[in-house]
């Protein structure tokens, strides 16, 4: 009677599915109306800032729109945070299942980074598709380019997931400073304001960020015109996600017993 | 066939390591065998099921699975409180690869726990009883070799425990059986065997009776 025991990468692969479903049906219906908010959240942070800068009479930075000047920032930004952020919760979130020796810390991770890579990306279609309707010219220079953009900055967004998702269950101080850390950061990432304005001596600091590479990428596969520093480097960015992918995998192997006793 | 080889296992506290819990068990557990597993409190029982079900790894020894073992049934776990009961159950099958034939086992879930509409509300709603007729459904819902059930039975009111236990009895008749209670007539009810936890070590009895004999003389002992 015993039915054939199904391989490791099959039970991997009906875990993975499972939590997708699940994940995906709690994050678009945990609230009222909560797919909208995934919408509005980045639509009035362009429209806030974008009416700023109208008040302050900037119109354009380098001939370019300042709304989508400040909205493909955004979009790129938020692709990083929102993956890391999440996704560092994932574990917490899902502590009920690992009641099921099938269900994997890592994999409550590895999910959650893909559904909000993937709503990072219909998020961004949308915004990018009213713009369009709004009479803004919304094709990009180089599709190839952004692309590498937004999937390096995502991946960034991963591999610090993974880390923290081990660090803040050890922890639970860290979640708390790493959402603060996440404000200065969206300064430093060159979102409201083009990185060519810093002055050389500072900008090298900025330049430890990885997300300000991805945003300045972004920025100069989106945009004609747009002059992009020469200090932003695609490689930096995807350098800074191997290595935290691999050393958060390796915090999972070593510490996943400890994070579900917790 | 479930071997357990020479395993050890302690926890580890906020002031090192705890002491040891099981030192040396070494359990060889025969296909479609029902197994009683008893001993005093803190020695260890649910220990060695969350080992066997996978829930935990020894800190020293193996434990080899071959055939489909069920998680250890019967505790609060499992059950995501955002999710409806229905969403649970879903869950449950995809990950045990029953994509295909879902709907059925989901009709059968929601016949066998008898919650009506609140199956389609958020299980954080459920009241005590209501989940544990849940977690009892489930855990009839898939076809496993060897069932754990950790003080599984004592579930819902009279009418849902009845119909509980006979269920329970037919699964266990024809799969293997690993339980734990603390109750001598359920454990009697269901188990053949016996393995008693004594001082870190699995004593094997091939009679029930004899396990809550030897059982009984270390309760005097202390």
């Amino acid at each position: 009677m015993t039915a054939a025991i199904r391989s490791p990468l099959s039970v991997t692969y009906a875990v993975w599915r499972a939590l997708f479903l699940r994940e995906a049906a709690f994050r678009l219906s945990a609230r009222r109306a909560a797919w909208l908010w995934l919408l509005l959240e980045p639509v009035f942070h362009v429209a806030f800032i974008s009416i700023f800068y109208e008040l302050v009479r900037m119109h354009a930075f380098q001939g370019i729109d300042a709304g989508m000047f400040i909205m493909t920032g955004l979009l790129g930004f938020l692709m990083t945070r929102n993956c890391a952020m999440r996704s560092m919760e994932a574990v917490k979130a899902n502590s009920a299942l690992f009641a099921y020796r099938q269900v994997k810390p890592v994999d409550t991770v590895i999910v959650r980074a893909g559904l909000e890579g993937f709503l990072g990306l219909l998020v961004s279609l949308i915004m990018l598709a009213g713009a369009g309707l709004s009479g803004l010219d919304i094709v990009p220079r180089d599709p190839l380019v952004v692309l590498l953009a937004f999937a390096g900055l995502w991946a960034a967004g991963f591999g610090l997931a993974l880390m923290l998702s081990v660090f803040s269950q050890l922890v639970t101080e860290i979640g708390d400073v790493v959402r603060l850390a996440f404000m200065p950061l969206y300064l430093f990432s060159g979102v409201v304001f083009p990185i060519h304005l810093v002055p050389l001596q500072y900008r090298e600091w900025l330049f430890y960020n990885p997300i300000v590479h991805g945003v300045e990428i972004l920025r100069g596969g989106f945009f004609a015109h747009y002059h992009v520093v020469p200090e932003a480097n695609l490689s930096y960015l995807y350098g800074f996600a191997l290595v935290t992918v691999f050393l958060g995998l390796a915090l999972h192997v070593r510490y996943a017993r400890k994070i579900i006793a917790l | 066939m479930i071997v357990v080889n020479d395993v050890y296992k302690r926890y580890r506290t906020d002031h090192g390591p705890g002491r040891w819990i099981l030192e040396g068990v070494n359990l060889t557990i025969p296909p479609r065998t029902n197994v009683g597993l008893m001993g005093r409190n803190g020695v260890g029982k649910s220990t060695l099921l969350r080992l066997i079900g996978g829930n935990d790894t020894p800190t020293r020894g193996t434990i080899e699975r071959h055939c489909r073992v069920s998680w250890p049934m019967g505790f609060s776990g499992g059950l995501q409180g955002s999710l409806t009961g229905r969403q649970n159950a879903r869950f449950l099958c995809r990950i045990h690869g029953h994509e295909s034939d879902m709907a059925d086992r989901i009709d059968q879930i929601a016949g066998f726990c008898e919650l009506g509409d609140a199956f389609d509300e958020p299980v954080k709603t459920y009241s005590t009883g209501m989940r544990s007729r849940l977690q009892f459904a489930m855990s009839l819902a898939f076809d496993f070799d060897v069932y754990i059930s950790d003080e599984v039975t004592a579930a819902g009111d009279a009418v849902f425990r009845d119909k509980a236990l006979a269920a329970f009895k037919k699964v266990a008749d024809h799969a293997g059986l690993i339980m734990v209670s603390h109750a001598e007539g359920t454990l009697k009810q269901f188990c053949k065997a016996g393995v008693l936890l004594h001082e870190g070590q699995a004593h094997w009895f091939d009679d029930i009776n004899d396990a809550f004999k030897a059982y009984k003389a270390t309760l005097v002992a202390a």
